[in-house]
């Protein structure tokens, strides 16, 4: 089996053509076309596997995602590349290929979007190029396919395809010094192409100077760095090595290009310009984009997703339930099978897969707002206001997404560049109300608020970015002192999305909830449900002599200043910090409640509403779920951070539940 | 006429200048520019200006992108 990297700029068709070349498919956590994590499928033609690397303009990294692709190249070792270019930004996209070709693996070139290119006039011409870069061109249109199959035939034998002769000259002086790096390279084992380890070096790639590190005494071949950059500056060629050899690559490029692309009828994007005149403008931008993101809550709460969440609420209450009791009854199950299916698997797993209808809505229309381009104009309109509290625009979809899972919202805030911008967005993302904390919300909105639900629900996620502001205002200022940040984004051109990326890529980031469904939550429900049927006193007693009940009644007095000291709110709490789906099927299964209804009767009783603000404002802070403390640790790779983010949660829960339950009992309320 | 430079930021909306020069920028952003293909003696548009004093969209070699107005200023262009 061979492997084949796939490599590019971001936004070049990348994905399409991985979907279309290789039959499995793995997650692309994909926002605004960049591709988060480097993903494996199998060829169609079974030659191989083909490895996707995320977006990037050149070897050298400066966002985490270009360091994933930069490590890959070197530290693996791929049979044969696709470099995919667009065909329409092509001299942009060549710097790449310039970097690539010195690595010396066999290369074939996709020149990709050749209609999109067509379309606004410009004509490339793929033969010139062929012979002027000496490895195969192949025009594409990855979206629909075309022009695929061959790229697949070829990739059939990848010891067929030719070995890359390319090699640029960079002047007698940095000739010389690459000649001297790579002789003392030899001594090193294990390394990709010399002469490319050599001028990445001297590019100051950082991802390589940290490999040879580890393998070798770098301090001679820094010298000789050194040594060519201070004859560049003495001869006056240029004020640093880096800066050097991308004026020869640029000059190179600019020939090449001169002699493949017609551009003489180029044409402006016309939808694009028009509109962009309306979305991103400076009065009307804002205001719409509100319009926007409240049609979106709107579809996923209320017009569509609430119906559909009663449509299943529904089907599971009656019929599912009622043919469960009755199918046990005719087989005769025992009372502790029949319990604990009925209750602990039904009413735990059922009251959580109520929402799987509006998850998958909002994760629909992100992912439409993604492939049409509209998420980095979002950027662009949110980052003066995301500035003025210390963070960037590109911190914004995180956020977004981060109301419907927090997992992948803080893998998506990996393209952001700055380490500060990267870290306060994970670390805050947390206080973003995620789609397993709604269902808490509703249900006690429904019991004590019947008449402002919404508002109610909606005050929620605002107190959950209003501390977000705060704190991130606070965090920017006393734990990343003196460090700036810096926004830039690009804009692809407006297009429709397809729908079959859609339902893919909707279905990629929903179905984490529906596998949490069938492990965590269904786990955490059994036990929750056993732990309520047995006790000290043996199997099916009192609930109130349960196990859970001990449990509970050991951490109600920590609550009773909060207003919800019972064993009962007591012992959702640790189950909730598995995932906070299990809040409420542990409700359920607790007050033995058989539907909604039931469940708001027990609530009414139990809780006040002073009390239920407090107790819904402690959810919503509390502390980050398991799956979302297993991502921060991932992504900022430091304890220390992860401890920081349920450290400074559970602090801020508990004082924010202090003061809104003594406070309100201060005013009269209660 | 000897044509004068000036900020980018200067330029009316929809129109073009080329970059004379582009000095005290963070190296960071100043690399990504590059990538983008954003250096002297390119041509570049000044599209937009987004709301609240926010980033103003150019476009240079057919790619439309955004950076703030402060770094935008460190852009001086001929036009």
């Amino acid at each position: 089996m061979s492997s084949i990297a796939l490599v590019g700029n971001p936004n070049t068709g990348k994905t399409s053509l991985f979907n279309t070349l290789t039959s499995s498919y793995e997650y692309v956590g994909n926002w605004a076309g960049v591709t988060v994590e480097k993903k494996v499928g199998s060829l169609k033609n079974g030659a191989g596997k083909l490895i996707d690397l995320p977006g990037i303009y050149s070897l050298h990294p400066l966002s985490r995602d270009e360091g994933v692709a930069a490590q890959y190249l070197i530290e693996e070792s791929p049979e044969a590349l696709i470099n995919i270019v667009d065909a329409s930004q092509l001299e942009r996209n060549l710097l790449l290929t310039l970097q690539l070709l010195e690595y010396g693996k066999p290369t074939v070139l996709g020149l990709n979007m050749i209609d999109v290119a067509n379309a606004r006039g410009i004509q490339v011409n793929a033969e010139e190029l062929q012979a002027r870069l000496g490895i195969p061109v192949f025009p594409l249109i990855a979206r629909t396919g075309k022009g695929t199959g061959q790229v697949l035939s070829v990739l059939e034998k990848t010891e067929a395809i030719p070995a890359v002769s390319f090699r640029l000259d960079y002047g007698a002086l940095v000739e010389e010094n690459i000649t001297a790096i790579t002789n003392k390279l030899k001594q090193v084992s294990g390394l990709p192409s010399h002469r490319w380890v050599a001028l990445q070096l001297m590019e100051q790639n950082p991802v390589v100077l940290d490999l040879l590190k580890k393998r070798t005494d770098v301090s001679e071949l820094m010298a000789l760095c050194d040594a060519c950059q201070s004859s560049l500056q003495k001869q006056k060629l240029a004020l640093t090595l880096p800066q050097w050899i991308r004026s020869i690559r640029m000059d190179y490029i600019r020939s090449v290009c001169a002699a493949a692309i017609d551009t003489t009828r180029q044409k402006p994007h016309n939808l694009t310009e028009r509109l962009d005149s309306i979305l991103t403008h400076r009065f009307l931008g804002l205001p719409l984009f509100i319009v926007f993101m409240y049609a979106m809550f709107k579809t996923t709460f209320d017009w569509v997703g609430g119906p559909l969440s009663d449509l299943v609420d529904g089907f599971i209450a009656g019929p599912l339930s009622d043919g469960a009791n009755s199918l046990l009854q005719m087989i005769g199950a025992s009372d502790f099978t029949h319990a604990l299916i009925v209750d602990g698997i039904i009413g735990g797993v059922g009251g959580v897969l109520v929402f799987v209808p509006q998850i998958f809505i909002l994760f629909l229309m992100i992912s439409f707002l993604e492939d049409s381009g509209y998420m980095a104009r979002v950027c662009l309109l949110m980052d003066s206001t995301m500035e003025r509290m210390g963070l960037n625009g590109k911190a914004f979809i995180p956020f977004i997404i981060g109301f419907g899972c927090n997992v992948p919202a803080i893998m998506a805030a990996r393209s952001i560049e700055q380490p500060k911008d990267r870290m306060l967005t994970t670390l805050l993302m947390p206080l973003m109300s995620c789609s397993a904390r709604l269902p808490v919300y509703l249900l006690f909105a429904a019991v004590f608020f019947p008449a402002q639900q919404a508002t109610a629900v909606l005050a929620m996620y605002v107190m959950g970015v209003v501390f977000a502001l705060l704190l991130c205002k606070l965090f920017s200022k006393h734990l990343f002192k003196n460090e700036s940040s810096i926004f830039i984004i690009e804009l692809p051109p407006y297009r429709m999305p397809q729908l079959k990326t859609l339902g893919r890529s909707t279905w990629e980031k929903g179905k984490g909830f529906l596998r949490k469904a069938g492990t965590i939550i269904l786990a955490g429900s059994v036990i929750i449900w056993l732990m309520s049927y047995a006790g000290p006193g043996g199997l099916n007693v009192d609930m109130d002599h349960s196990f859970l009940a001990k449990f509970g009644g050991f951490i109600a007095p920590l609550l009773h200043p909060l207003g919800f000291g019972t064993w009962q709110a007591g012992s959702t709490l640790v189950p909730g910090f598995l995932a906070k789906e299990v809040v409420v099927s542990t409700m359920n299964i607790i007050y033995h409640a058989p539907d909604t209804a039931g469940l708001e009767g027990q609530i009414a009783a139990v809780f006040t509403p002073l009390s239920s603000i407090s107790f819904m404002a402690f959810i919503l802070l509390y502390i980050p779920c398991l799956a979302t403390v297993g991502v921060i640790k991932k992504e900022t790779a430091s304890w220390k951070w992860t401890f920081f983010s349920m450290g400074y949660s559970l602090v801020l829960a508990y004082a924010v539940s202090l003061i809104i339950f003594q406070g309100g009992r201060l005013l009269g309320w209660s | 006429m000897a044509s004068a430079s000036c900020s980018l930021l200067r330029l009316e909306p929809g129109s073009t200048g080329s970059i004379h020069k582009i000095a005290g920028m963070n190296p960071i952003l100043r690399r990504r520019l590059a990538d983008l293909g954003v250096s002297e003696g390119v041509t570049i548009r000044l599209k937009g200006k987004g709301p609240l004093l926010g980033p103003i969209t150019l476009e240079c070699n057919g790619q439309l992108f955004a950076i703030r107005r402060k770094e935008a200023s460190m852009i001086e262009v001929k036009v």
